[in-house]
């Protein structure tokens, strides 16, 4: 990060710096800090209730944080002159009068920077809300509003955009329309910043990965290295003597799980590693094999110990 | 990443000519103001209610009653307007509480971040459109009551006799008071139920309750209660109010920057 360690801000530069937010006694973001930058999308991942929409509220200046800094090109949200073209936000859930017109809606909020009606009528057309841009929002389908939301993020053609799951209630043909959207306003050099919970999701849009679990920093990694670092050379190991092949495996770096009785799940080394040492110890396999993981399992992998609000019945762990 | 990766795509540069402007709040609260359903709603059932009544009211007074000079007058005629002064003041409620039932007020702040501009220009915004309505409608209403009054004994009052014009425009300045008031309250408790039950409760029914205490210190302080206090300025002959003319509006004053201060504290101190 030569331009932060100058002092200097990059265009469109999206920086948390020991970010912390209490509500009451409950801290939803805790000491978090990371940077997202400009021309690439980046994703922001992690379980329900991990402090996503409370970090981006926090950027935009709608929740003030605890302690710490949540800037946009070096700058508070409240000072910019024309917010609407620096930053534009899609926050979770509807933020529209359900009284109000999509089109009214869009034009309060661009009479406020002085956007011409024209912008409106195009950011109607280009979510795809023409036929029903006269009609109360409060009719509005989950994936409409979710239109409509991201309308008003790009009124201002903005160069950055934070999207709280925009992808959230969109039929597959809208998911497919806005990871193109997506990737086409990073290609113009703008910070995209969009949050979800589902890895899947994000790593078809993503380059850049921000994970977080319970309000801390998981991990600030590109996409690529997040599959093969997480996602990596788990091995399956079946044994009637796996409590003692743990113990002979146990070692810096190595994280050993044991889904159910006799089984074993070991990262952080490979098979012949696994094989060698039961052999060496004369302990009997029944099972042994490398699993590559999905997306999904690298994040649950990650977040495991993070999850704010799990099932009864819990999967392996 | 390294300086070279990191302008290895060109820098997007945002539209330069847009600026966030008081202008285009003001501009922005009326187009939110007039593009929903309850404004048009809301004001209509206050000009009926204030031209209805004093003309029902107005033509109902046996002559025997029509006594007492401009002030009996100015009162069968405003009784509606005084009334629908509750109208106004629910709609003010409304315009605030509104934003934050249906969450458009994170869209209203993202774009206006500064926030004490959203609140003024609401109430400035709000504050005009009932000025100018309840002037016409004041207007309105007392020349279609002095038709119908005329040949009582108070039928004969014209805008040119002392202080009657003064009393009618006090009417208005009362409305756009109790508005602004209104809308400080939406501000300050952020709840539709919760702010027109402190408007009807604390702001118009308390005052007259509290006249019923025993305690001698609750009728001297009564007088001064944010909801009482612009009862002078809508009278012909002020003689009789506890608080003089000047005292009436100072007073209106004092409770708006109480109110409008401690919505702004508010405002910027609480998340959204
Ligand atoms: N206004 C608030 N008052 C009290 N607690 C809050 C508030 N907002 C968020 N929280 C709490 O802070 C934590 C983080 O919430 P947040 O909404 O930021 O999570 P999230 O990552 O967006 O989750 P999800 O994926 O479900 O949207 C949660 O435990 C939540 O209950
Ligand atoms: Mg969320």
């Amino acid at each position: 990060m030569n331009d932060r360690a100058a002092g200097r801000s990059v265009v469109g530069m999206i920086e948390i710096e020991h970010l912390t937010k209490r509500y009451g006694k409950k801290t939803a973001v805790d000491d978090l800090t990371f940077a997202v930058k400009p021309g690439v999308v980046t994703g922001f991942l992690g379980p329900n209730g991990a402090g996503k929409s409370t970090t981006m509220r926090a950027i935009v200046g709608l929740d003030a944080p605890t302690s710490g800094l949540a800037r946009v090109n070096g700058k508070h949200y409240s000072e910019f002159r024309s917010p609407l073209t620096e930053v534009g936000a899609l926050l979770e859930a509807k933020s529209v009068h359900a009284g109000r017109s999509a089109y009214k809606h869009l034009l309060a909020l661009a009479r406020t920077h002085g956007i011409p009606t024209k912008r409106v009528h195009e950011v109607i057309d280009l979510v795809g809300l023409h036929e029903v841009a006269g009609k109360r929002v409060g009719g509005f389908s989950l994936g409409m509003g979710q239109r409509l939301g991201i309308a008003v993020a790009l009124l201002g053609d903005p160069a950055v955009l934070i999207l709280d799951e925009p992808v959230n209630g969109l039929d597959p043909d809208g998911v497919k329309w806005i990871r193109l959207l997506l990737k086409g306003l990073a290609s113009e050099g703008r910070t995209v910043f969009l949050s979800s919970h589902l890895m899947s999701e994000l790593a078809q849009t993503a380059e850049h990965l921000i994970v977080i679990g319970q309000g801390k920093l998981l991990a600030d990694t590109t996409v690529d290295d997040f599959v093969s670092g997480n996602g990596k050379a788990r091995v399956r190991v079946v044994s009637p003597d796996a409590a003692r092949l743990a113990e002979h495996l146990a070692g810096p770096g190595i994280t050993i799980a044991s889904p159910e009785r006799g089984v074993l799940d070991v990262s952080g080394t490979e098979a012949a590693v696994v094989g060698q040492t039961a052999a060496a110890h004369g302990l009997v396999l029944h099972e042994l094999r490398t699993d590559r993981g999905s997306l999904e399992d690298a994040f649950m992998q990650l977040t495991a110990d993070a999850v704010e609000y799990r099932q009864t019945m819990e999967g392996a762990k | 990443m390294t300086a070279a990766a990191m302008t290895e795509r060109p820098a997007y540069a945002p539209p330069q000519q847009y600026r966030l402007t008081f202008v285009g709040e003001l501009r922005s609260e009326w187009t939110k103001l007039w593009s929903l359903r309850s404004t048009w709603i809301v004001l209509l059932c206050a000009v009926v209610f204030s031209g209805g009544l004093g003309a029902l009211i107005s033509a109902s007074v046996p002559d025997e009653a029509a006594v007492g000079g401009a002030d009996a007058a100015l009162s069968f005629a405003m009784a509606g307007v005084s009334l629908s002064s509750v109208f106004v003041a629910v709609l003010g409620i409304l315009t605030i509480t509104g934003e934050y039932t249906t969450g458009s007020i994170r869209s209203t702040l993202s774009a206006a971040p500064k926030r004490l501009g959203m609140l003024f220009s609401k109430a400035l915004v709000f504050g005009a459109v009932v000025a100018v309505l309840f002037t016409a409608m004041v207007f309105a209403t007392f020349f279609m009551s002095q038709a119908l009054l005329s040949g009582t004994e108070i039928g004969g009052v014209s805008l040119g006799d002392e202080g009657v014009l003064r009393a009618l425009f006090g009417y208005v300045g009362m409305i756009v008071y109790l508005a602004l008031l209104a809308i400080a309250i939406g501000a300050i408790l952020r709840n539709s139920a919760g702010s027109i039950g402190f408007y009807v409760g604390v702001i118009m029914i308390l005052p007259q309750l509290a006249t019923l205490l025993p305690w001698e210190w609750v009728s001297d302080v009564v007088p001064y209660a944010p909801g009482n206090v612009p009862n002078t300025i809508a009278v012909v002959d002020t003689s009789m109010g506890t608080l003089g003319l000047g005292e009436s509006w100072l007073w209106m004053g004092i409770w708006l920057v109480v109110a409008y201060g401690l919505a702004g504290v508010l405002l910027k101190r609480r998340d959204v």
